[in-house]
């Protein structure tokens, strides 16, 4: 008995969390992905009718206008928030004394509450109340920054608040990448009179690609989950002009009353991110540890 | 870069100096938080009051007298300390097995794990707020708002444990095992105390994400497990009102977060970037 026990005492240990996983998380996105294909509405329905709510969705202007901004909301937002966090990665690298402390300030909006922050950004990108009448005040009466009012260009105010929030954690992995890189090249590559921008283009950043690979991930994780940030900065508006495809589905599930809608919207954005993280996850993990 | 040969007079005063500037623009939308936070709600909506105010504490009696705010705090701290230990009791003995009885399965298990916290949440949200309002019944509960918590941040916390372990001379264990020592004994005399560093970034991290969790416990609660996300989410409604009241809630509510940081910063950024930063 002992010896039955010793052996599947790991197994045992494990089985909570994967039954918990099992049911909760597999069981509750089974039953969606179900939904999606019957003609629930206000209330769910359980016979299936086929595509039609996919039909519905592909109809939809809604949705277009979530998928497109989250396309622009995600391209931008990967691209800048790596450049920034490479920027201040490398910035940090300067044998500056008060590293520590920066560090912990430069990651501290990855930390704090994203309603909160969100609700502090949206003041300061609000015409009446922040940058633009400071600037007024000031004395430049012609400073003109609406974008979160401006149909058009509020999905760009997201981008800025998401930037804001991800650049430190980018950062913080570079700056880590940075430490890990050969110093005996770059020591050569000094000695042989190369110029500290170059070794940095040509040595430094190229050496760093796994890590390229790792923020790619996280961010497009999170730019596609981003809907904290998006209800705490505009709540999808002006109208939808801001809506992504999280803010589109819960609109529909609880506001709507289209839980076909929700479902099937759901079911797309899942699609979605299983393409971009699961190919990822199989690299990573597979070489690694077996 | 680790090796610079030798530094400049300008680059020893330049860098700092750019990134302690860095800083201050990057902690900005805080500071005109925390600035607000001391303002009468009239005086928080003149720009030209951005520093020159007569600060108030106003705001924060307010909130403690009418907003029933230490019930909020009440709440999430009892939600976020028990989802941490909570996940913490289930996911150390899991990453355990895993590390160091590991099967042709485990990189699987692992994988699929971390998958499931990729997933939008939105598509799980709707059956949890159905089953628990209507058949369950245990809808806005602190028992709820805990078992979710822990179980969105269960697969990151087994993950940065597993990777923890991991560092472990697997030798150490099997002394152990030759000694004698029990599965539990293992856990609890040789593993807890060698990757004791890795657990407190865990828990940090863990701690950090429950009580900035806003998209489940503003959607399962109501009233009596209604966390500082909901106060805060509560007194965003009326637009343009009460930004004095508004920002006091929030400084209340990132406050402890920015201090807990800024005395665990080393765990802090490890825990941030999942372990990835030693």
């Amino acid at each position: 008995m002992t010896e039955w026990l010793e052996k599947h005492a790991p197994k045992m240990v494990l089985a909570p969390s994967f039954i918990a996983i099992l049911v909760f998380v597999y069981g509750f996105i089974g039953w969606t992905a179900y939904v999606s294909f019957t003609r629930s509405k206000l209330l769910p329905k359980y016979d299936l009718k086929g595509t039609i709510q996919y039909e519905r969705l592909a109809d939809s202007p809604r949705f277009e206008v979530a998928l497109t901004n989250l396309a622009i909301f995600g391209v931008l937002f990967i691209l800048f928030a790596t450049i920034i966090g490479l920027t201040l990665a490398i910035l940090l690298d300067q044998k500056i004394r008060t590293e520590g402390p920066l560090r912990t300030i430069y990651l501290y909006p990855m930390a704090l509450s994203f309603i909160v922050t969100g609700t502090a950004w949206k003041w300061i990108l609000n015409p009446g109340l922040g940058i633009e009448s400071v600037m007024h005040d000031l004395g430049w009466t012609d400073f003109a920054f609406n974008w979160l009012v401006d149909p058009n260009l509020a999905i760009y105010t997201v981008v800025i608040a998401g930037v804001w929030q991800s650049s430190g954690f980018v950062m913080a992995l570079f700056l880590a990448g940075l430490r890990s890189v050969d110093n005996e090249v770059i020591r050569a590559a000094m000695v042989d009179g190369v110029s500290t921008p170059r070794i940095y283009m040509s040595i430094i950043i190229p050496s760093m690609a796994p890590i390229f690979l790792s923020a790619f991930i996280v961010l497009s994780h999170l730019a596609i989950k981003s809907f904290d940030l998006v209800i705490a900065l505009t709540g999808g508006g002006p109208g939808y002009a801001t809506d992504m495809p999280a803010t589109f589905m819960y609109a529909m599930a609880f506001s709507r009353g289209d839980i076909g809608q929700a479902a099937s919207s759901a079911t797309v954005m899942m699609v979605i991110v299983t393409a971009i993280i699961v190919p990822y996850l199989y690299s990573e993990l597979r070489p690694r540890h077996d | 870069m680790a090796i610079v040969a030798e530094q400049s007079r300008f680059s020893r005063i330049f860098w700092p100096t750019l990134a302690w500037i860095t800083a201050i623009v990057v902690f900005f939308p805080i500071f005109w938080l925390v600035f607000t936070s001391f303002k009468t709600d009239a005086d928080a909506v003149k720009p030209e009051f951005l520093f020159k105010f007569t600060p108030t504490l106003e705001n924060y009696s307010n909130m403690v007298d009418n907003y029933d705010y230490w019930r909020f705090a009440g709440n999430s701290i009892i939600t976020s300390v028990f989802a941490t230990i909570f996940a913490l009791v289930v996911g150390v003995p899991c990453a355990y097995a895993m590390a160091f009885d590991p099967t042709r399965a485990t990189k699987d298990v692992l994988m699929w794990m971390l998958s499931t916290k990729m997933l939008p949440a939105a598509a799980v949200l709707y059956p949890m707020t159905f089953l628990t309002k209507n058949f369950l019944g245990i809808y806005d509960t602190k028992f709820l708002v805990i078992v979710v918590l822990m179980l969105v941040n269960l697969p990151i916390v087994i993950w940065m444990l597993f990777s923890y372990f991991k560092e472990i001379p697997k030798e150490i264990i099997e002394a152990g095992k030759m000694d004698g020592v029990d599965t539990w004994g293992e856990i609890k005399e040789i593993l807890i105390p060698l990757a004791w560093g890795g657990i407190a970034s865990t828990a940090l991290l863990t701690f950090i994400f429950c009580w900035n969790e806003a998209y489940w416990t503003v959607r399962l609660t109501t009233t009596d497990a209604a966390t500082l996300s909901s106060l805060i989410e509560g007194n965003r409604a009326p637009e343009g009102l009460f930004f004095g009241r508004l920002s006091a809630v929030s400084t209340a509510a990132i406050g402890p977060i920015v201090v807990l940081g800024w005395f665990c910063q080393k765990q802090l950024v490890r825990g941030l970037t999942f372990g990835a930063v030693k």
